[in-house]
């Protein structure tokens, strides 16, 4: 479970940050699934995500694996996580996926109003929705929201706090670039779904406000 | 995790990595706190150290240590149900499985979320206020289901007491007219909880992606709200069709 639902941040930074799921389902479609997801994974290329990992591999789109490698290594059962940062380019995607029509289970991870105005416009009919009704108990011992923004593009929390905030002192003292420290936080995400073009922005209006301790 | 400490240069690069601040210096060198680590590997696979000194500690998978790795490495599969990760494949294969059909809804308390991690005593608080709400109906198919020792006291396997994990979720999917009791339940127990969970609600739409007013109108009078991002299957999965065929 990715836990992209509870992506935090403010409206304007989540309107360009979308993430994608192709699900196979355990015991439904899952045998004979792996042409499928394959055909899905070649089209998803050609509309360049932000990020994409397939879950046979668990290598980024950054960390060099070649396209061949990835389509290779899909089987039945493997499951394709995404990440968008243009809503023109996921709805691209989304109407390939539609015209494929291979009866595997689609998942947008979004604002709600985005992806119902993309769902009209494409004539999709969702089906379910998981909502998130927020952080409950001890939230005084969460790190601070703007440190969140980054660790919840991980939903499995492996983007450490202190791993934002080294980056961010190592973009202050100029021995990074914007986008390297971007990738770098992206790494620890396996299941390819941290935006690393959304961090980027996020990196560039925080760093000359933030001053940061050694971790 | 262990960092060899015969190999070890002392650099530092790996701390910043471990999502617990498990990773600290002692004597010159970095060292693995045993009791706060939660075997997520993530410091092993940031492939950080200059001299590979990282390891997976060789008690990783004994129990129920193993738990640890099972429950913080998404890349680890559970060796009883044979998933990758903490949790169902839930909404995400809804519209194929309809695991959650009309009238119905499902709900996930991911305990531990986001980033803070916790002893497994704090699952057992919310496992068992569930029991004395008269709540039984966890998902059999979550990894978490093996944790549970007695389903009418919501007691957890007593030897996991000590375990800490990066996230577990306990997954529910009752009728709508219990989704009330269940989330008044939840944030009572909420203030013995020492770490953090996330609450999540799913259910079917109506057309035009509309969320049951009725669902909407329980969230909103048990004083929640729900956030403006959601995870939402669009419904191109063919095994619905076919059922309602």
């Amino acid at each position: 479970m990715t836990h992209s639902l509870h992506r935090e941040g403010t409206i304007s930074s989540l309107e360009r940050d979308y993430a994608l799921f192709i699900y196979p389902a355990r015991g439904f479609n899952y045998n004979g699934s792996g042409p499928k997801v394959r055909r899905i994974m070649e089209l998803l290329y050609l509309e360049a995500p932000s990020n994409m990992i397939v879950s046979t591999l668990r290598r980024n789109l950054y960390s060099g694996v070649r396209p061949e490698e990835v389509l290779e290594s899909i089987k039945d059962g493997a499951r394709i996580y995404s990440a968008f940062n243009n809503r023109e380019k996921l709805k691209e995607a989304l109407v390939g996926i539609k015209k494929l029509d291979e009866g595997i289970s689609v998942v947008v991870s979004g604002l709600i109003d985005q992806v119902r105005e993309m769902a009209a416009e494409i004539n999709l009919n969702p089906h379910t929705i998981n909502l998130s009704l927020g952080i409950h108990g001890r939230t005084d011992r969460l790190p601070p929201p703007d440190i969140r923004q980054f660790t919840t593009m991980c939903g499995h929390g492996m983007v450490s706090p202190a791993l934002v905030r080294d980056v961010i002192r190592r973009i202050k003292k100029g021995r990074l670039a914007l986008w390297e420290g971007s990738i770098i936080l992206a790494a620890p995400c396996t299941c390819g779904i941290y935006n690393p073009h959304r961090s980027q922005e996020m990196l560039h209006d925080l760093v000359p406000l933030y001053t940061v301790n050694r971790w | 995790m262990i960092i060899r400490q015969e190999i070890c240069v002392g650099c530092g690069r790996c701390h910043p990595y471990c999502p617990t601040h498990a990773i600290h210096f002692q004597d010159l060198k970095s060292a693995v706190d045993q009791e706060v680590c939660y075997e997520c590997g993530c410091c092993l696979r940031a492939e950080i150290c200059p001299v590979e000194a990282i390891e997976d500690s060789p008690q990783v998978y004994d129990y129920p240590r193993a738990l640890r790795k099972y429950f913080s490495d998404p890349n680890a599969t559970h060796a009883l149900t044979g998933i990758q990760g903490r949790g169902t494949e839930e909404s995400k294969t809804n519209d194929v499985t309809l695991r959650v059909g009309p009238g119905e809804v499902g709900i996930a308390i991911e305990v531990g979320r986001p980033n803070i991690g916790m002893n497994l005593t704090n699952i057992q608080k919310i496992t068992r206020a569930l029991a004395r709400a008269g709540i039984h109906e966890i998902e059999p198919n979550n990894p978490f289901q093996d944790m549970i020792q007695d389903h009418s006291t919501g007691d957890l396997k007593p030897e996991l007491m000590g375990e800490r994990v990066l996230s577990a979720i306990i997954e529910i999917q009752v009728k709508r007219d219990r989704l009330r009791h269940i989330l008044r339940t939840i944030k009572e127990v909420a203030r013995e909880v020492d770490s953090v969970f996330c609450l999540d609600v799913y259910t079917l739409l109506e057309p035009g992606l509309t969320v049951p007013p009725e669902v909407l109108e329980i969230i909103e009078s048990e004083g929640l709200s729900w956030r403006p991002n959601a995870k939402i299957n669009l419904g191109l999965g063919r095994a619905w069709e076919r059922k309602n065929s």
